[in-house]
């Protein structure tokens, strides 16, 4: 046993997984308990066995997954969201961070975005829009790419200035500098905000789907909602903390795997 | 133990000078006024060689190195009067023919060493200069001259700090430079691996004798490693001696306790003792 109060040495990997495992199922636990007891009524809070019953009538019932359609809608459009805001952001996170000139024009433009509620923008959205999926689109990638440009900026900032000085030494113009040497060293935190990004899309997509979706995740939750099928809103909700979930871990995986280098300094 | 023998031919170093006139270098001083760090330094370089510029640390060693073709400090005009004149140009800032090597390595972590040493040649500049089928070759033939043949494939976490410099060292020469710059290029090694270094740049000296200009506070390495050696004073710098070793290199232990390099030794001590100040100079051994 670690001492408890040392932030610096962490448990094993046995005694992490113990202590996580043991965590989720005490919560199960006591929802059960909650639930079971009659206590609240199951309109307010469907019991973790009603959700599994509904999660399965989702996932298969009359010939057909609802909730795979779904699933399939709300991933196609966070992944067409998700390659606008990497093929825009990064390069404008990119010259941003390059260029002070560029940043101090862009940043009052790009930074006040972090704090302001993009989900206001939405009525906007509609209004220049439509409801479309144009509109869907526009406010995943919105939400997101606020986040990612200043994360980018700040990854290009943070390369240690004696990378560029090496390159210049040998001949590299500026842009070579910029090109060849301080965007490979951003490379992984530049990979990290590209994470977060697909993070915030998938908060933002049960708001993006609010509008006129006839397809997706967000619209399954809230008809669900209309119909009072509790059961059914907690297994969407649930489906889309995994999909973050496994969006998350696999993301990180490949950067790992891509910038091995990151952690061997 | 000595380096694999480089491949490349006994090659012919092109002409170079390099000239320093009455250099001064300032900089703003926190009482408000200006420091001078190097008062009228007028020096000349004009064949190939190894000269130690030799001097207590913080007394302007980097300053004046980074004029003969470096990349600056950001921030501040260099010289403050005076000019670099490189083959007869004066020289603002990086030059083409004149490379660095760092202290601190600046090899790039994501690079395997392969790549690190190729690194030049993505540039235009080397491009240029180096036709496409040349350069793979000078690489293998450059690593295999700082004996890092076996291992082209890793990455500079995976070396030691000498094997790192080693790195840096074949990145800078696989140019066929002019000039090369080294400011205490071994300053951050142990004892017995700046040893190993030392005899390392010497051999690769012989197959690219070029003109180095090499930075150091260490006695023991000027007198092993220079042709020429330059002392310099105390802030603000001015050339304190300026002589010439003729002992062929590899200099023995036994040359080091000679009455010549004792002497020698002595007589670079008593210039540095002479000009009172705060520096440290280093007497390996
Ligand atoms: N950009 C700058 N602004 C102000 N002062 C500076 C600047 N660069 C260097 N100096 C000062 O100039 C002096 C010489 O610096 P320099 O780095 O050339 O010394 P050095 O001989 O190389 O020292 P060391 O042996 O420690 O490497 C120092 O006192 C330093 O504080
Ligand atoms: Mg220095």
């Amino acid at each position: 046993m670690t001492e408890f109060w040392n932030p610096y040495v962490a448990p094993g990997a046995r005694q992490r997984r113990l202590l996580g495992v043991g965590a989720v199922l005490a919560l199960l636990l006591l929802w059960s308990a909650v639930a079971g007891s009659g206590l609240v009524s199951p309109t307010k809070l469907p019991a973790p066995w009603h959700v599994i019953s509904a999660f399965g009538y989702l996932a298969w019932n009359d010939g057909q997954s609802m909730l795979l359609t779904a699933t399939l809608w709300s991933v196609g459009r966070l992944l067409v969201a998700g390659l606008l805001v990497i093929v825009v952001g990064i390069p404008i996170g990119i010259v941003m961070g390059a260029a002070p000139q560029v940043n101090a024009a862009l940043s009052p433009l790009v930074d006040p975005f972090r704090s302001a509620p993009v989900v206001a923008l939405l009525p906007i959205l509609v209004m220049w829009m439509g409801i479309g999926e144009a509109m869907k689109i526009a406010f995943l990638f919105i939400g997101a790419v606020v986040y990612l440009i200043p994360m980018v900026r700040d990854a290009i900032q943070a390369v240690p200035q004696s990378y560029w000085i090496g390159a210049r030494d040998l001949g590299a113009t500026p842009w070579e500098c910029i090109r060849s040497a301080v965007v490979p060293m951003a490379m992984p935190r530049i990979a990290d905000a590209v994470i977060v990004a697909f993070s915030v899309m998938w908060t933002y997509i049960t708001v993006a789907e609010y509008v006129n979706a006839r397809e997706g995740l967000g619209q399954l939750i809230q008809n669900a909602r209309r119909f009072s099928a509790w059961d059914q809103v907690f297994a969407g909700i649930m489906v889309i903390i995994a999909l973050a979930l496994a969006t998350y871990q696999s993301m990180l995986w490949l950067k790992r795997r891509l910038y091995p280098w990151e952690t061997e300094q | 133990m000595s380096a694999a023998p480089p491949v490349a031919p006994p090659a012919r170093t092109p002409p170079v000078s390099v000239v320093l006139k009455d250099i001064v270098q300032e900089y703003p001083a926190d009482s408000g006024g200006v420091t001078r760090v190097i008062d009228r330094v007028a020096l000349t370089f004009d064949k190939p060689g190894i000269n130690m510029l030799l001097g207590p640390s913080g007394c302007g060693k980097s300053t004046m190195l980074h004029m003969l073709g470096g990349v600056r400090p950001m921030g501040v005009t260099t010289p403050t009067s005076g000019s670099v004149l490189i083959d007869g140009v004066e020289c603002h800032g990086a030059h083409d023919d004149a490379v660095m090597v760092f202290q601190r390595y600046a090899n790039r972590p994501d690079l395997s060493v392969f790549d690190n040493v190729a690194f030049p040649f993505r540039l235009k500049l080397w491009k240029s200069r180096v036709p496409a089928g040349e350069w793979r070759q000078r690489v293998a033939d450059m690593l295999k001259a700082v004996g890092l043949a076996d291992k082209a494939g890793l990455r500079p976490a995976q070396l030691s700090g000498g094997q790192n410099q080693r790195v840096a060292l074949a990145r800078a020469l696989v140019l066929r430079p002019k000039i090369l710059l080294m400011d205490e290029p071994f300053g951050a090694l142990d004892a017995q691996t700046r040893e190993e270094m030392q005899r390392l740049l010497i051999d690769l000296y012989q197959s690219w004798p070029c003109l180095v200009v090499f930075v150091t506070h260490d006695v023991t390495e000027a007198l092993m490693l220079g042709d020429r050696v330059i002392v310099l004073s105390t802030q603000p710098a001015r050339v304190a001696d300026d002589f010439t070793v003729s002992e062929t290199r590899p200099r023995s232990a036994a040359w080091q306790r000679s009455p010549e390099a004792q002497a020698l030794e002595e007589r670079i001590l008593n210039q540095l003792h002479a000009s009172p100040g705060k520096g440290q100079v280093r007497v390996t051994l």
